[in-house]
């Protein structure tokens, strides 16, 4: 039995540059990159090397020079979470008001997300009264998940997410990439993660993407592993073999830059 | 905490001494010399002047006037103002182009426009209002714009990400955000807007604070003149106050 999964997004030879006074400073240069339904990407590259660019075009937020972005067959900018790097709540707004704001946007019916939300806070471990509270009154922990829900009352078909795990303490850390992984799992939806953390590479994704200074992916790593849980995959053999080869082949990219 | 609380018991204590100092240099100066007094008053006779003034009603009809005066101009002017300055973000080209003039009208003294504005508008509480209209309608444009561009491109990325139209993302973003500068322009009004009413009523007007003063002044009434001046300061700091409550209600996320 042969079971066609769709590509929810699809990039192809995607070229895109930044041009100061004349001067152009290509970021991404001829950038393949294919995401099932269902699946969880992880890119890890030096810090610069066009990681949130990508991000921003797949996203809408920037146009490309060349190339294609596709996603889930319409075009793109539709139906896209994006968790950016630094959050983005609206300050004035409480967590609540910040939570209903996509559904909102579209006219939807507040009742409609009611129970999501609900479900999202619990999962990600915030108490219900946060909805009262202003996003000046969280911590950067906080403010993290509140976003991550707020992508997700959103209902995209694909989430991008820029290094969102990084602000919080390792046991938390732990906590949410397991709830994160499980619910994009159960929704069946795509997931494009973009982080510094090798370790959270490996634990929370399918496939693993080195991207390289000239703006292309130089490895790819297939991550097959029996054990998911976070908390107890980092200590099998599978995940160190896992976190040798990408070290390596990270360390390769990251060397000649002499830092 | 308690550092701060005590801090405060000083600070409350010792706001009226400067105050009492000064009425205290001003009472002995002028305490047995005709020709000081002629200049400066005296205490005494500016508290009997004020009592005079209040009790036939002279100073509460005029500074109702002025009060009136700037608070239709403020009003007028703030909200017009700000709502275009906000509008201006819509579009760049409106707002480059309407610049230049908006700096121009801007740098007119309202001192320079009163005497045509009378000219327009008679020597009624309506040259007086549009004096106050014209000196807080310009601040407001100003801030107001200037909120509406200085806002953070992440929440703007935001509203992009959730696909809001332009409409949408002015409503949710634009406008709460530039609150805070709309909220400095209301405060930088208040006293242009006194302003503004008072010039007019200087120049030419049948009552009003600006009108009761220079009549006085014209007769070396100097204490009448005082009780003009600190009347507007008192007005001055109620309005003040005024927008400091309302700005404690409208940024209350800030706490
Ligand atoms: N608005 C901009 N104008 C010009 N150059 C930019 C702009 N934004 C980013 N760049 C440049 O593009 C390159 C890639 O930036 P990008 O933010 O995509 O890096 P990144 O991989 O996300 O880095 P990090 O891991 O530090 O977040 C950098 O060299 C940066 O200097
Ligand atoms: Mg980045």
């Amino acid at each position: 039995m042969v079971t066609e999964i769709a590509d929810a997004l699809s990039v192809a030879a995607l070229s895109f540059a930044y041009v100061k006074e004349h001067k152009r400073q290509s970021i991404i240069s001829d950038l393949n990159l294919n995401v099932r339904q269902g699946e969880l990407i992880s890119i890890l590259g030096a810090s610069g090397c066009g990681k949130t660019t990508l991000l921003n075009l797949i996203a809408g937020l920037i146009e490309p020079q060349g190339g294609a972005i596709t996603i889930s067959g319409s075009k793109k900018g539709q139906a896209v979470g994006y968790i950016f790097q630094e959050d983005a709540l609206l300050p004035w707004r409480t967590v609540g008001s910040n939570l209903r704001l996509a559904a909102e946007l579209r006219h939807e019916l507040q009742d409609s997300i009611e129970a999501d939300l609900q479900e999202y806070l619990k999962s990600f471990h915030l108490t219900a009264d946060i909805v009262k509270k202003y996003p000046g009154e969280l911590s950067g922990g906080m403010r993290q998940r509140v976003s991550i829900i707020q992508s997700l009352l959103f209902k995209p078909e694909l989430i991008l997410l820029d290094e969102p795990f990084s602000a919080l303490d390792f046991y938390t850390k732990l906590r949410l990439e397991s709830e994160f992984y499980s619910l994009i799992k159960k929704q069946n939806k795509a997931a494009i993660l973009v982080t510094h953390d090798i370790d959270e590479a490996i634990a929370i994704s399918d496939r693993v993407l080195i991207m390289d200074r000239a703006g292309k992916f130089s490895n790819e790593f297939i991550v097959d592993l029996k054990e998911r849980e976070p908390e107890d995959v980092r200590g099998t053999t599978e995940f160190a073999t896992y976190f040798h080869q990408i070290w390596s082949a990270l360390k390769s990219n990251i060397a000649f830059e002499g830092i | 905490m308690k550092q701060a609380s005590l801090e405060n018991k000083i600070v409350w204590f010792l706001y009226p001494l400067p105050l009492l100092c000064l009425l205290t240099l001003w009472y002995f100066y002028t305490l047995d010399s005709k020709e000081h007094q002629f200049i400066f008053s005296s205490p005494a006779q500016v508290w009997q002047t004020f009592l005079r003034l209040t009790y036939s009603g002279e100073l509460l009809r005029n500074a109702a006037v002025t009060v009136f005066e700037a608070s239709i101009g403020f009003i007028l002017g703030t909200i017009s103002g700000a709502a275009l300055g906000l509008s201006l973000w819509a579009s760049r080209i409106v707002a480059r182009l309407s610049k230049p003039y908006i700096v121009a009208a801007g740098a007119i003294p309202i001192f320079a426009l009163a005497p045509i504005i009378i000219v327009w508008f008679g020597i009624g509480i309506v040259s007086k209002v549009a004096l106050a209209f014209i000196a807080t309608f310009v601040v407001a444009i100003g801030q107001a714009y200037q909120g509406a561009v200085t806002v953070e491109p992440k929440y703007l990325r935001l509203m992009q990400v959730f696909g809001a139209t332009k409409m949408q993302t002015f409503r949710t973003v634009i406008v709460p955000s530039s609150l805070i500068w709309v909220i400095n322009a209301m405060k930088l009004n208040i006293g242009l807007a006194l302003l503004g009413a008072f010039i007019g009523e200087f120049i030419s007007a049948e009552q009003g604070l600006g009108k009761m003063i220079v009549s006085a002044s014209g007769t070396y009434d100097m204490a009448t003149v005082y009780v003009g001046v600190v009347a507007l300061v008192v007005i001055s700091l109620l309005l003040t106050s005024l927008v400091d409550l309302s700005e404690r209600r409208l940024l209350r996320w800030k706490r």
